[in-house]
């Protein structure tokens, strides 16, 4: 390791950019969640190869590789999702705040609760604005009008499309733009205050503004949750995630800080795959 | 050019950006290398014509460097190079301000075969003749080790500024002496002094191009590093 001498060390200022956090030496209270020996097979076909990793809370992680290389698999799994996949088999094990969420008791619901997820289309459902908000809120059995209310404007807020809809909150949300409509399912996603939100190629059906507004969003947004992302867009992974994890064939091949990975890889693979050369 | 293998990304666009900023660099590299060959021939020989040459030639090294910043920053807007591309791109834009540097101090080098020097005189310049082969040996090597990218030719020739350095100390130490025991040539010889000086920082100048072949190698920071954390890479 090259260590820079003390002179030329600026003293007294701050530094231009934080020091990354050591994933492989996480203390308890900042791991959101723990990933451990994880494989998971689609019948016979392995499709995740024993991936081990901790995704530290209140950052967003990113997970990019090229299409079949598993991450929309290792990403369905944290809220299992792909329990509702035939002929799907998983072993080992991920911890959310230290139990396995694989766990036999596990009341999958309850987890989707505190996982949440949004994805690649946006899928409001046939009602209005505000009923597709407090949706999960009602299900949960909440019906205190106040309440409601309150939720839904903290979480339009918070997915910053309150002042575009607050006008019109009870007509139908099938009326909106697409970019609209992502951020109104990310508030119903976070409407009822999930840990960790997972977000699976959330702008790949968007214009570029509509991105650049949702990325901006998942900037905010990490003030309160744990995000994962998933995103075929290397820039976009860049740009909003803290943590990147590049993944091949089913294999994690690299995961660490998004200005490490993108400045100087340590794998072949990963510096192939981002440059955009073949393999 | 291996190291380099920008021959393999998929977009071809991409792969011909590379390849033309870099040859641009190259020729660049050669003609201030040539630039600094003359005026040190011009100053060896009192060659007022060559000089000549080397000072109104400064302006295409300038050109160069300007051109060349121009597609650094196009490639930067246009393909977000990431990674080893990322890397040289910024070895690139340090690379070519140094050698725009080392083009200027090649300018005040042909500027001193253009004063009125004795005939007694003529033996102060003679001593820039040592330090100057150094000099030139080490541009050399610098440029032959960015061209092919070479790290470990980098890491070796890095440690020649050292030598310049003490060859410049005595060469200072000498040229004092010198106006001790004759202070009219105080002038003259201060003249001299700046030609080594130009030297000099020619040489810390392509002690910085071989940081930035290293950086883009292995991605290692060694700026403001000592010789022992070097030999440790």
């Amino acid at each position: 390791m090259i260590s820079i001498s003390p002179k030329a060390l600026a003293t007294g200022s701050e530094p231009l950019i934080k020091t990354p956090l050591d994933l492989n030496n996480l203390s308890p209270e900042q791991v959101a969640l723990d990933i451990n020996k994880l494989n998971l097979y689609y019948g016979k076909k392995q499709a995740l190869n024993n991936i081990t990793m901790s995704i530290p809370k209140g950052q967003v992680t990113a997970f990019i590789g090229p299409s079949g290389c598993g991450k929309s698999t290792l990403l369905r799994c944290i809220n299992r999702m792909n329990d509702l996949v035939d002929d799907c088999h998983i072993s080992g094990e991920i911890n959310l705040h230290g139990n396995n969420i694989y766990n036999k008791h596990v009341d999958v619901a309850e987890l989707r609760r505190k996982v949440g997820m949004v994805f690649q289309r946006p899928n409001p459902f046939p009602k209005t604005i505000y009923e597709n908000v407090v949706y999960g809120l009602r299900i949960m059995g909440e019906n205190n009008r106040r309440r409601l209310d309150e939720a839904a404007e903290q979480s339009l807020r918070s997915a910053a499309l309150w002042n575009e809809v607050k006008d019109r909150l009870h007509e139908s949300a099938l009326g909106l733009s697409g970019g609209q409509q992502q951020r109104l399912v990310i508030a119903r996603a976070i409407a009822i205050q999930p840990e960790v939100l997972l977000l699976d190629e959330p702008t790949s059906a968007l214009d570029p503004i509509s991105t650049l507004v949702i990325e901006e969003l998942i900037n905010d947004l990490k003030k309160q949750f744990t995000v994962v992302i998933v995103t075929h867009n290397m820039q976009q992974a860049a740009r909003v995630s803290d943590q990147t994890a590049f993944m091949y064939m089913g294999d994690l091949i690299e995961y660490s800080d998004t200005n490490t990975l993108f400045t100087t890889p340590l794998k072949k693979k990963t510096e192939d795959y981002i440059t955009g050369r073949y393999g | 050019m291996d190291n380099l293998q920008i021959g393999r990304h998929i977009s071809g666009q991409f792969n011909e950006d590379l390849e033309r900023v870099i040859n641009n660099v190259m020729h660049m590299g050669g003609l201030v290398e040539k630039q600094l060959t003359d005026a040190l021939a011009a100053v060896d020989t009192t060659d007022v014509t060559l000089a000549k040459e080397v000072l109104s030639n400064d302006y295409q090294v300038n050109a160069y460097e300007v051109s060349i910043d121009d597609e650094c920053t196009r490639i930067i807007a246009k393909r977000q190079p990431a990674a080893g591309d990322l890397r040289l791109i910024m070895a690139i834009v340090k690379t070519i301000t140094d050698l725009e540097r080392i083009g200027d101090e090649a300018e005040k080098i042909a500027r001193v075969a253009l004063e009125n020097f004795s005939s007694s005189q003529q033996d102060l310049l003679v001593n820039l003749d040592n330090l100057g082969r150094l000099v030139l040996e080490f541009l050399q090597a610098s440029l032959d080790a960015f061209t092919r990218m070479d790290c470990d030719a980098a890491i070796k020739i890095h440690q020649m500024d050292d030598k310049i350095n003490r060859e410049y100390e005595a060469l200072i130490r000498q040229l004092m002496t010198y106006m001790m025991e004759d202070p009219r040539s105080i002038p003259q010889i201060m003249t001299v002094i700046w030609s080594a000086r130009a030297l000099e920082r020619i040489g810390d100048r392509c002690q910085n191009i071989c940081e930035y072949i290293i950086y883009f190698v292995k991605g290692k920071v060694v700026r403001h590093t000592t010789a022992e954390d070097m030999k440790n890479l």
